[in-house]
């Protein structure tokens, strides 16, 4: 019962918070904007300065490393635990969040054991290039829409280029570095098997990344983020916004999965595979290993954000939107459009904290084996269908109706496959398995 | 000073054909030896896998046990043989009451006792409890060595519960030290039928949403099966015996073949694998789960009131009024603590289906009241032993959830 109280408190405060967060920011934006202009700068330079404060610097730290907290609650839920409640504020454990605290001082004033037998420059380089690409990823997410703030037009983007997803790919594919690194620099046999398992599965999953994408950049013919979040408010047959699941679910599932192989998490955590190997981070001691750490959680974030901007709509409050637009002033409207796209990142992150608590790891040979000849092939299909889509009709209609097909399709698999009989199903297709039949007694 | 070349190049040899081999250049790769072990998650106990790898196909494997030894044997040759029981408590200690139930037999077996029946029953219910705990413990760890926690979790809920059970039969979680030459230590707590069927209802409803995350999960059957396949036949020559055994084909069970206690009045199956793979490997400890819930409803339905050990001081310690109260009942407890049962003089083997297979002891009396030998058939070591062989060329990833279904426990393995 508690709980559930917690629950809707919870429920209710969030979004508030969301929503006066994303005030602040336009705010901020606006002000240091009209500084820049003031200072005879290009209004951009401060904008840029206010989204990479708020938004980099304060939403995705707070967010990752409050993920840290999240993720252990909400497995404890999952597990019918009660999870991290021992440190008490007055009585109280606060959800857990004291945590944060306790964890960052135990990483930073824990002893910095390092192996003797390292290769110096590269073992201490290791944490920052895995940490720096994923937290410079967030920079093209267009979080908000634009809107004139005390009179200079800002948008919620820390950086908005022409190249837009190829940034993205660019920078994801830099990740690689820091565990490959980690891996060779510990001289640790259980690291470099973790760091050439993060190296494989990294690779070969950048290029089922890049193509899922390309579907997309196709049907909204840009590569700018802010384009697709601004042409996914298009209507399709004047009711349904041309959300980027709608017009491209398959590439939808493909880039998720891809992405999730990116951030090396349950299903595809090999590299780590604590019960295995233990990781390509296993002689990584105190705040080390916790910017390895720190660097997934933000690659779950700025995951979620690219899926967003992509495939849900970006800042597109998609419910009561036009009414929101017409009743609330450009300002409000705006800051609930970015409270929006941090709410729906905020539960695609958890849906990545579900999945990683409910499925089991994969083998080194079947992740392979799942990029190559299933993802690969499918992002190809899904490239050629959309480009034949976009030939024949520009205007995404015909493109929804094919994924709205698509996505029936799927559902029905899904549905029939978790339906069929555990025993037909029980050891393979056509082999009479016979583990529940009973030789009694004999 | 520069030197200049001749005008006229030497002329080249023709170059040699060139196989096909010859152009691929050779990686300068070696084997790895990694350690595995004593102190490794996945390496349950402490034991120490010493591995040959290929990059991640394992070429071959030392098994390295002893770390948990505490010279089993041997202790026992220096206490009663009343005070045995709470050394079996720490062979296989998930499920201490199987232990203590297959020495008390092989004891019984010298003397020729003849246990009462509510005994019987209460022996059956203790240890099916526990067989379900191992299970639990083996499924549950299965999907923590695969990643999937949450399952672990579950399992671990119902194990506990099953332990608090425990915990009012006979006033401890782990080490139950229940079983006595001639009966039980204990009659069941009030009340504590109904508590556990309860129990038995919620570990059912766990255990299906183990089997609901796992059984069926693509990827878990993906790293299951076909994954460390043991044939029928390997699996008889290796000697193994109970789930593994059984998950191979071969419809072994020390429960039918040899009944022993009730077993013969109780109905229950005994599940048969086909492939002997660790997919079924799991499916046995899942479905045998659902027969110990069966055997113990049934023992609950079967048991009557009555005594709950053998009438004879000689082998049973007398209750503490008459030790107080009469000299008969102070003598036969001095003898029984100072000396010992005394126990015939000859030699009997034992064995009882233990969670993990066949659990043997082999004891030999020299009709005084201190056992003169006793040999521990650990049902986990001809598994444990036959793992190089198993994984060879296998992937390292395959090692740790087929060390998990081969349930190597430390205790009872290293003695």
């Amino acid at each position: 019962m508690r709980r559930l109280v917690g629950m809707l408190v919870f429920l209710v405060v969030f979004p508030a918070v969301l929503l006066g967060f994303a005030w602040a920011a336009y705010l901020a934006a606006g002000a240091l904007a009209g500084l820049a202009v003031g200072w005879g700068l290009p209004a951009a330079y401060g904008a840029a300065v206010a989204n990479l404060v708020f938004l980099m610097l304060v939403f995705l730290m707070i967010a990752s490393s409050g993920l840290t907290i999240g993720e252990r609650k909400w497995s404890a839920m999952m597990q019918n635990r009660i999870g991290p409640n021992r440190i008490r504020v007055l009585g109280n454990p606060l959800g857990g969040m004291p945590y944060l605290v306790a964890d960052a001082l135990k990483m930073l004033t824990k002893e910095n054991i390092e192996p003797s037998a390292r290769s110096k420059l590269l073992y201490e380089l290791a944490p920052v290039v895995a940490f720096a690409p994923a937290f410079a990823l967030f920079a093209v997410v267009p979080v908000g829409p634009e809107a004139v703030v005390l009179g200079q037009r800002v948008s919620l983007q820390v950086f908005n280029p022409d190249v837009g997803l190829l940034y993205v790919f660019a920078i994801a594919s830099l990740a690689v570095f820091g565990t490959a690194l980690a891996g060779w620099a510990s001289n640790n046999k259980l690291a470099i098997l973790g760091g050439v398992r993060a190296s494989s599965q990294m690779i070969s999953y950048e290029v089922s990344l890049g193509l899922s994408l390309v579907g997309a950049m196709m049907a909204y013919g840009t590569l700018r983020l802010d384009q697709m979040s601004v042409r996914q408010g298009e209507l399709l047959w004047g009711w349904l916004p041309a959300l980027g699941f709608i017009v491209q679910p398959l590439g939808l599932v493909l880039f998720f999965v891809s992405a999730f192989a990116e951030t090396k998490r349950a299903p595809f955590d090999l590299p780590e595979g604590e019960s295995e190997i233990v990781g390509y981070f296993v002689e990584y001691p105190g705040m080390k290993f916790g910017m390895m750490m720190l660097s997934e959680f933000i690659e779950i974030v700025v995951l979620a954000g690219v899926v967003t901007a992509v495939f849900f709509g970006g800042w597109h409050p998609v419910l009561f939107e036009g009414w929101l637009r017409a009743n609330l002033g450009p300002v409000a409207f705006a800051a609930v459009g970015a409270a929006a796209f941090l709410g729906k990142t905020m539960l695609l992150a958890w849906l990545q904290l579900v999945i990683r608590w409910t499925l089991p790891r994969f083998r080194f040979d079947q992740i392979q084996k799942l990029c190559w000849k299933m993802m690969l092939p499918a992002a190809l299909v899904n490239v050629f269908v959309t480009g034949a889509l976009v030939l024949l009709d520009g205007s995404l209609e015909t493109l929804a109706a094919v994924g709205l097909v698509e996505i029936a399709v799927l559902a029905g698999v899904t549905a029939a496959s978790s339906r069929a009989a555990p025993a037909a199903a029980g050891h393979g297709p056509g082999d009479a398995h016979a583990a529940p039949a009973h030789a009694a007694g004999h | 000073m520069s030197t200049h070349t001749p005008d006229a190049p030497a002329p080249r040899p023709p170059p040699a054909p060139l196989g096909s081999q010859a152009l691929d250049a050779p990686l300068d790769s070696r084997e790895m030896i990694i350690n595995l072990g004593p102190s490794h998650p996945a390496t349950h106990g402490t034991c120490r896998l010493v591995t040959r790898l290929d990059g991640e196909f394992i070429r071959g494997m030392r098994v390295d046990i002893g770390f948990l030894h505490r010279g089993f044997e041997k202790s026992c040759e220096a206490v009663t043989w009343g005070q045995v029981f709470p050394y079996t408590d720490r062979l296989n200690y998930v499920s201490s009451t199987m232990n203590n139930v297959g020495f008390a037999l092989a004891v019984e077996k010298l003397c020729k006792l003849q246990v009462p029946d509510r005994a019987q029953y209460l022996r059956v219910i203790a240890a099916e409890l526990h067989r379900i705990c191992d299970h639990l413990t083996m499924v549950g760890a299965m999907g923590l060595e695969l990643g999937a926690m949450t399952a672990f979790l579950y399992a671990i809920e119902a194990r506990d519960l099953m332990w608090d059970r425990m915990t009012e039969l006979c006033g401890a979680r782990l080490t139950s030290n229940y079983v006595r030459v001639g009966g039980v230590a204990r009659d069941l707590p009030e009340g504590w039928v109904e508590k556990t069927l309860a129990t038995l209802d919620r570990t059912a409803e766990l255990r299906d949403t183990i089997g609901a995350l796992l059984t069926r999960n693509r990827i878990f059957m993906d790293r299951t099966r076909g994954v460390a396949a043991v044939s029928r036949a390997d699996a008889v020559d290796w000697g193994y015996t109970g789930p593994c055994l059984r998950a191979s084909g071969e419809p072994y069970d020390v429960r039918k073949a040899a009944p022993y206690l009730v077993y013969d009045r109780l109905d229950f199956d005994v599940p048969v694998g086909t492939r002997g793979d660790n997919f079924d490997r799991y499916l046995m400890r899942m479905e045998e789960m659902v027969q110990s819930d069966r055997i113990v409803r049934q023992c609950f339905q079967g048991m009557e009131p009555g005594d709950i050990a053998v009438r004879d001081f000689r082998y049973v310690m007398p209750p503490k009024p008459q030790v107080y109260g009469t000299i008969e009942g102070l003598m036969a407890h001095f003898k029984l603590v100072m000396e010992g049962i005394q126990v015939p003089a000859g030699e009997a083997y034992g064995y009882t289906e233990a969670a993990n297979g066949e659990l043997g002891f082999y004891l030999v009396s020299d009709g005084e009241g201190r056992p003169y030998k006793i040999g521990l058939r650990a049902p986990g070591w001809p598994m444990v032993a036959s793992m190089p062989a198993v994984l060879k060329d296998a992937l390292l990833a395959d090692l740790v959830p087929t060390f998990d279904t081969f349930n190597m426990i430390g205790g009872e393995v290293e003695q």
